[in-house]
């Protein structure tokens, strides 16, 4: 029942055998796949911390670009503001001005009307004088008579009485 | 085996063989190969099915190696499970009724046991160079006969272990057949279903004694280089 033979040898061989059989087939097979996994997992973990830190980057990005926007927005805004009043200011200014313009134009002419209207009653007076004058003249009066023409006279003047005109 | 103690021999190129074993070995080999075959064929990047069972079984059995042996133990791996599942169905190809075990010949468990023990070793030897020759020496020098003992009676253990417990399931498989008429059938599926048991213990055994082993030849060296 135990008897020893070349049967032992044979069995070492044919066992070395199936070793190599099965970790050439079957075994490295198992153990690439494992390593690939593997490889590919920390792949994947290394990839999505580097986009990660890339949306992080891109975030930060945005909002320092948003924030300059936001204060140029605000810059342009108080200018626009700024620029605004001063043209207001200005108009009123130049409307104060053209009033004052124009007061003093309507002062002038005021002033040249009533220049004028003097003047014209001056004429009317002389001529009124000359006509009171042709006639005395032409009625050769007495004295009393002349004093009562000479009165009628200013009170007709006094009946068209001008104003504070100093004549 | 139809007729206990006898074995068919065959004689080539001068030296004897058992026949029954080693067709019974290549019978297991293909076995084996196919199981294998059919476990990590269509291995996918994203696992399903058996592929979760085989990777289990790859991982856990290279973390055991690696908390035992370190990294360079690592190449045992494919060994370790090639001796568990060859042993396996061995053990149980012997339960079908015409098959036998080629465990149940002394030739195979021995030969698994010295191809162990060499290597066991060897590995010693390469890895760990003089300090692995001087721990047969520990504590005192006296000891190198106690430690000589052991290392003879490891392989003998180991074969004689697995060849009697195959051996004696099968002869009493036949005896239980042949004591007990054909309408008792009870006592035979019993022994079997204790067999099948046997089997996976047997091969469970075979295969850490064989890791510790290696754990205890090849671990620890780089403590050994570091000192």
């Amino acid at each position: 029942m135990i008897d020893l033979n070349m049967t032992l040898v044979a069995q070492i061989l044919n066992f070395l055998i199936l070793v190599a059989l099965l970790r050439a087939f079957c075994y490295k097979p198992v153990v690439r796949l494992l390593k690939a996994r593997q490889d590919r997992i920390a792949e994947s973990l290394n990839k999505a911390d580097a986009d990660a830190a890339e949306a992080d980057k891109l975030l930060a990005s945005y909002k320092a670009k948003l924030a300059e926007a936001n204060k140029k927005a605000e810059a342009i805004v108080s200018r626009a503001q700024a620029q605004a009043e001063q043209e207001h200011e200005a108009k009123i200014q130049e409307t104060n001005a053209q009033i004052a313009q124009m007061k003093k134009e309507a002062a002038e002419q005021i002033a040249n009307d009533r220049a004028r209207a003097v003047e014209k009653l001056k004429g009317e007076m002389v001529a009124l004088s000359l006509a009171a004058a042709g006639k005395i003249i032409a009625r050769n009066l007495d004295k009393d008579d002349n004093a009562q023409l000479i009165d009628e006279f200013v009170n007709e003047l006094d009946k068209d009485k001008i104003g504070d005109v100093s004549c | 085996m139809h007729e206990i103690g006898v074995r068919e021999v065959v004689q080539f190129a001068g030296f004897t063989f058992n026949w029954e074993t080693l067709c019974m070995t290549w019978l297991t080999m293909a076995v084996v190969l196919l199981i294998a075959f059919l476990a990590t064929r269509n291995l996918k990047m994203v696992p399903s099915g058996w592929q979760n069972v085989v990777e289990i079984i790859v991982t856990s059995l290279q973390a055991q190696i690696e908390t035992t042996m370190g990294k360079k133990g690592l190449f045992l791996a494919p060994f370790i499970i090639s001796l568990f599942m060859f042993l396996l169905v061995s053990n149980w190809l012997g339960l079908f009724p015409t098959l036998a075990s080629p465990t149940n010949d002394l030739n195979t468990t021995l030969g698994l046991a010295l191809l162990v023990i060499v290597m066991v070793h060897t590995l010693g030897l390469k890895m760990k160079g003089g300090h692995y020759i001087a721990h047969f020496f520990q504590p005192t020098p006296v000891f190198v006969v106690i430690n000589a003992i052991e290392e003879v009676a490891k392989p003998i253990t180991l074969s004689f272990r697995l060849f009697g417990n195959i051996l004696a399931g099968e002869i009493l498989i036949i005896i239980l057949l042949k004591l007990m008429p054909i309408w008792m059938p009870i006592p035979s599926v019993i022994w079997l279903a204790f067999s099948i048991f046997i089997g996976g213990v047997q091969a469970f055994i075979f295969t850490m004694l064989s890791m510790a082993y290696f754990a205890s030849a090849v671990g620890g060296a780089d403590e050994e280089e570091g000192k």
